[in-house]
């Protein structure tokens, strides 16, 4: 049985084209990916993420427990922050990817992935045991509203907005009377706002959204432009780029995992040696130097050698350009400016390896080389 | 008569048009519309030979990469090369300006016998 959020009726009032993601009917386009994509980018752009799972960890250790199932460290997460994770298994494979939010002490909010919900669920079950805790998912009764792009900001003051937040944090707060968290997060590359509020109010936040952001030139976004922004940004998505046989060091997830974490996670004596002997493959950027396109599954050669996967991989609207990820084998040669190969439709394409991301945060259209 | 009521359409949504004893073939308007923005199309060297229901080229949209068949049996004469640098005319117009490749038939004239008249492909869309 595939699911609706709460505002699957506006997304085909909208004239969305709607395809099953994850179990859920959800928008991939309402107009154009490429046109929406550059929406968020220039001006804002509305997201219905409600697909995704939202778990609330409370109780006496729970900070406890959250050190053991992730590889960041939660006891230096203070109140109101956020932090992005991974959650291990024993061999230190990704489970899913997520991200922690301290409400108050004791008190955390876990959003992950809506292909993953039930497996994160299952999997934090099962290390549960001997944890004063209560794992309370709350998915099917929350909706979640994203607010990304450069002007988002303007729409969310006119609507009465005052906090003054920084990344990666969340309040609680009443906006337009619709009790809600707000925290400054996404997965566009953008600044941006998440909101997230009982089903009930789903509705009406949206309309208001729309009909409010209107002066800032907002546009419902669906789920492709979602896929390009964040390929342009370079964020991992799970299941393309993540899984449970690649650790957060094979996939250049490094900079998120604390070298000196005291407490014991699943997965630590893996990711230990990893950190200080490295690994066989890692995550790259890729720009493909013809107009052909790389596409998840795809092989990578290096001087006629197959070296590697393609995980995503598609257009930049911003660079205009096609670019991709790809786990390669982990050797100096395959540095930034290399020129590799990638095989598509028995012909193989020259691509050069490039920084990550593959869009500027300030000046969006150039590329880091 | 417009376009659509000379255009022949097969199930897996290419279209053939008679042209000056040749045929064009292209994508219908109902295929350009499913695959959103069109971003780049590869096409067949002229001269090549494909029989009917071969895959003669790629269409990428942004979300996916999809083969285009050979609605009968032919021998590529000229292909559009316009599509190369604007791949986006097939959103556009692809009856006029969008259309990919035009071929001598060298099948049999049963061929055709699988292909539908516009409205009748439209109704089986339905």
């Amino acid at each position: 049985m595939v699911k609706e959020t709460y505002l699957h009726e506006k997304h085909l009032a909208l004239g969305a084209r709607m395809v099953d993601f994850a179990g859920w009917h959800m928008p991939v386009q309402y107009k154009s990916i490429i046109e929406e994509h550059k929406n968020v980018r220039e001006n804002i752009g509305l997201f219905d993420v409600s697909h995704m799972g939202e778990v609330f960890v409370i109780g006496k250790d729970s900070q406890e427990f959250l050190n053991k199932i992730v590889p960041q460290d939660i006891s230096k997460l203070t109140e109101g922050k956020a932090v992005y994770c991974q959650l291990t298994n024993k061999n230190g494979g990704l489970i899913d990817d997520l991200i922690i939010y301290k409400l108050k002490n004791e008190t955390y909010l876990i959003i992950c992935n809506a292909s993953r919900v039930d497996e994160d669920i299952n999997w934090m079950s099962l290390n549960q045991k001997g944890y004063n805790i209560n794992l309370d998912n709350q998915s099917h009764n929350l909706s979640l509203l994203a607010v990304q792009g450069p002007k988002a900001i303007d729409l969310m003051h006119k609507l009465g907005y005052t906090a003054n937040q920084d990344s990666f944090t969340i309040i609680e707060a009443n906006l337009m009377n619709i009790p809600m968290y707000i925290s400054r997060t996404g997965y566009t590359g953008e600044d941006g706002f998440e909101l997230l509020v009982i089903n009930e109010y789903a509705e009406y936040l949206w309309d208001k959204l729309l009909e409010e952001g209107k002066e800032f030139g907002i546009m419902p976004i669906g789920l492709g432009a979602r896929d390009t922004l964040r390929l342009e940004a370079a964020l991992p998505l799970y299941g393309n780029d993540l899984d449970e046989n690649t650790t957060p060091i094979e996939a250049s997830l490094t900079w998120s995992v604390p070298k000196d974490k005291f407490e014991d996670y699943n997965g630590k004596k893996v990711i230990t040696e990893q950190l200080q002997n490295g690994t066989e493959k890692k995550l790259v950027g890729i720009l493909m130097l013809d107009k052909s396109i790389a596409r998840h599954g795809y092989e990578v050669y290096y001087k006629g050698e197959k070296v590697g996967i393609i995980t995503s991989g598609g257009i930049s609207p911003m660079l205009d350009k096609n670019i991709a990820m790809a786990y390669v084998k982990n050797i100096k040669e395959i540095c930034t400016g290399a020129i590799i190969q990638v095989m598509i439709r028995e012909k193989l394409h020259d691509a050069e390896v490039v920084k990550r991301p593959f869009i500027e945060k300030r000046n969006r259209i150039k590329i880091r080389r | 008569m417009s376009i659509t009521e000379k255009i022949l359409c097969s199930k897996s949504h290419e279209y053939l048009l008679e042209d000056d004893g040749n045929y064009i073939v292209g994508l219908t308007d109902y295929a350009v519309e499913q695959l959103g923005d069109i971003v780049f199309v590869e096409l067949p060297e002229v001269g090549t030979e494909f029989n009917k229901g071969e895959t003669f080229g790629t269409i990428e949209s942004v979300k996916a990469a999809s083969e285009i068949y050979m609605p009968v049996s032919g021998k590529v004469v000229e292909i559009n090369e316009a599509i190369a640098d604007t791949p986006e005319i097939l959103n556009e117009d692809c009856y006029e300006k969008g259309w990919l490749i035009k071929i001598e038939r060298t099948g049999e004239d049963n061929e055709l016998n699988d292909l539908l008249e516009y409205e009748d492909y439209k109704e089986e869309l339905e």
